[in-house]
């Protein structure tokens, strides 16, 4: 018992040390445990739990989500989203910065991907904020930080995953559930980013009139109302996710091919064919942790984490604070799929246990996992930033800490304060019945 | 070096052969699960085929897919620690990464995945709607699993003959 779990857990940490992909690493890591496991025919096992993790209808909306994200990306979408955050908040002291947060909080919903969010925004903001004599670094680590809300604002990929991980959760919940936290995380930047402006000064970008909020808004609005189509849809209880999923693409293609005519019918081969690298990259890692799973399972490590942690306090507060400095720590080195995939089987039993729900269990995991998207050495989000920004990570950390403070202080209260996950969703029942 | 070269060229057809599958399997599903919708309203009830060509694609696309990313080396990794290590070294640990990937495809994928398939057209199951028989749905473990092996091999060769091209410039 104990050897199976130290080849499970060396093999997995070794290979991944030498940048194995880590699909591959969790699933030679279960393979090999199954070997040593015996009794059973450890080729097919691997197989038959690869094949059927991916076999899963839900999961078919991830890349339906992530081509419309494309598509919407391509269409101008964050010019117009940004158009409408600077008329909306852009005239104030420091008004960049709230324009940034806010812009990334719209695109990263709609895009689902904070990666998107980061390149597309950060490439149209930064050099703009550094044009307008905001420092370079600070205007990186807003826009890395601020991209993460997207994950957290419906409809989001790694919600669908975890929906799936944790069995017998509603996406629609769940996608309810994270509204409030996105929107509190976006507030906790832009004050920490605010009070940072107004200590040094930096201006607001122009004048602005109702007029002009009005007419941004007009050209804005066909692209957030992709967010409203898939809600109503799944929410009313009028298609599935995956279907909302489907229904997301077709408007989005509307749109931008036929409407705004700024994405060519040729284009779109191309686009499909990025979108089929994401989603495979995801489903890999679906396959092989559904192996991983079911190795864990057999071993009964959830049972014994639970029991574990269970013994060392049996206080709620206590029990999700270890487990948030877990997440926080393992969110550093790793992925946010990854990292929910292999997590959420662990540490989901010992948390139902303490009656927490698992739908604000899923929120607070994403919101966790969201901070390590921001932090060297393995941050998506800080390596694309410092891409687009043109500087490099030693640089923008020191501006980072802020708004990680902020991140861990919105962390906090989605932890302590179940109401934030679980008040919309519960709203949107009592409407249906 | 021509071995190479063969390979490289076995390598580009099947990249070129998957990515049309996979844009083509992509259009069918958003057809297909847009199809389902529709039908339930426009008709009335909804066609039972769509959710099983769905979730049939699905497993089709993630795996081509996969071996498609591999091919073209965009799996998730964690190459930081090994950023610190001198070229010769990474280029050595690069060749051992692409050795447990084709490793992992011949035991788990080729092997592993045959046995999945041939035991699920054994059992004699097939899939409600479409009558098929659901061992097709694996099928497509196999022969991915046989595309990343090539991968792997094509990677490592292309990793061998770097170091000779050094060695003989010294």
């Amino acid at each position: 018992m104990i050897e199976e779990i130290l080849i499970l857990v060396i093999t997995f940490c070794v290979l991944m040390l030498i940048n194995v992909p880590i699909a591959i690493c969790i699933g030679v890591a279960s393979f090999l445990t199954v070997l040593a496991i015996g009794n059973v025919d450890t080729a097919y096992i691997i197989a038959q739990r690869m094949a059927g993790g991916v076999e899963s209808f839900p999961l078919l909306a991830i890349p339906f989500f992530i081509i419309s994200g494309y598509l919407m990306g391509e269409g101008g979408m964050a010019r117009r989203l940004i158009d409408f955050a600077s008329a909306a908040v852009g005239w104030c002291k420091g008004g960049l910065g709230y324009v940034n947060v806010l812009t990334c909080m719209m695109f990263g919903s709609i895009s689902g991907s904070a990666a998107a969010a980061v390149s597309s925004i950060g490439g149209f903001m930064i050099p703009e904020m550094n044009r307008k004599g905001y420092d370079k670094s600070f205007n990186v680590a807003i826009t890395c930080t601020a991209a993460t809300t997207g994950l957290l604002i419906p409809p989001s990929n790694v919600m669908i995953v975890y929906a799936v991980v944790a069995g017998s959760v509603s996406v629609a919940d769940l996608f309810m559930a994270g509204v409030l936290p996105g929107i509190i995380v976006g507030v906790c930047l832009m004050i920490a980013g605010g009070l940072i402006c107004w200590k040094r000064g930096y201006g607001g970008a122009q004048a602005t009139s109702p007029k002009r909020i009005a007419t941004t808004f007009v050209h804005a609005v066909p692209s957030l109302l992709l967010i409203v189509i898939v809600l109503y849809g799944i929410l009313g209880g009028i298609c599935s996710a995956t279907e909302a999923s489907a229904v997301s693409v077709l408007y989005a293609l509307i749109l931008t091919v036929f409407l705004y005519r700024e994405v060519k019918i040729k284009d779109l081969p191309k686009l499909f064919l990025s979108s089929v690298k994401t989603t495979a990259m995801v489903m890999l890692l679906v396959g092989c942790s559904t192996a991983m799973s079911w190795v864990m399972a057999r071993e009964n490590i959830p049972q014994n984490v639970s029991a574990a942690l269970l013994a060392l306090s049996d206080n709620k507060i206590v029990i999700l604070l270890m487990i948030n400095v877990i997440l926080l720590i393992v969110g550093t080195f790793m992925d946010m799929t990854p990292a929910v995939l292999i997590f959420t089987p662990i540490f989901l039993p010992a948390v139902t246990a303490m009656g927490i729900d698992p739908v604000h269990f899923g929120i607070i995991l994403i919101a966790n996992l969201c901070i390590g998207l921001c932090t060297p050495p393995v941050g998506t989000c800080l390596f694309i930033g410092c891409g687009v920004g043109k500087t490099t990570i030693a640089k923008v950390l020191p501006s980072l800490i802020p708004f990680f403070i902020a991140m861990f202080v919105s962390l906090m209260a989605i932890t302590y304060i179940p109401w934030l996950s679980m008040w919309l969703p519960a709203l949107v029942k009592s409407f249906g019945q | 070096m021509s071995m190479l070269k063969i390979m490289t060229g076995i390598r580009n057809g099947l990249v070129k052969l998957l990515q049309v599958s996979a844009i083509v399997i992509m259009i069918v599903l958003v057809v297909d699960v847009l199809w389902g919708v529709f039908s339930r309203y426009a008709i009335g009830h909804q066609t039972r085929w769509t959710e099983e060509v769905a979730t049939i694609l699905l497993i089709w696309i993630s795996f081509f897919g996969g071996s498609l990313t591999y091919a073209e080396k965009g799996h998730l990794g964690v190459d930081y620690f090994v950023g610190k290590l001198d070229p010769d070294a990474q280029r050595l640990n690069e060749i051992l990464c692409h050795l447990i990937v084709g490793l992992f495809a011949a035991a788990a994928m080729i092997y592993g995945g045959w046995l999945l398939f041939s035991k699920t057209m054994a059992s004699g199951q097939t899939l409600p709607a479409l009558g098929i028989e659901a061992g097709y749905k694996y099928i497509v473990v196999p022969i991915s699993g046989c595309f990343m092996l090539l991968f792997a091999i094509e990677h490592i060769m292309e990793l061998l003959a770097k170091r000779n091209c050094r060695e003989a410039v010294r």
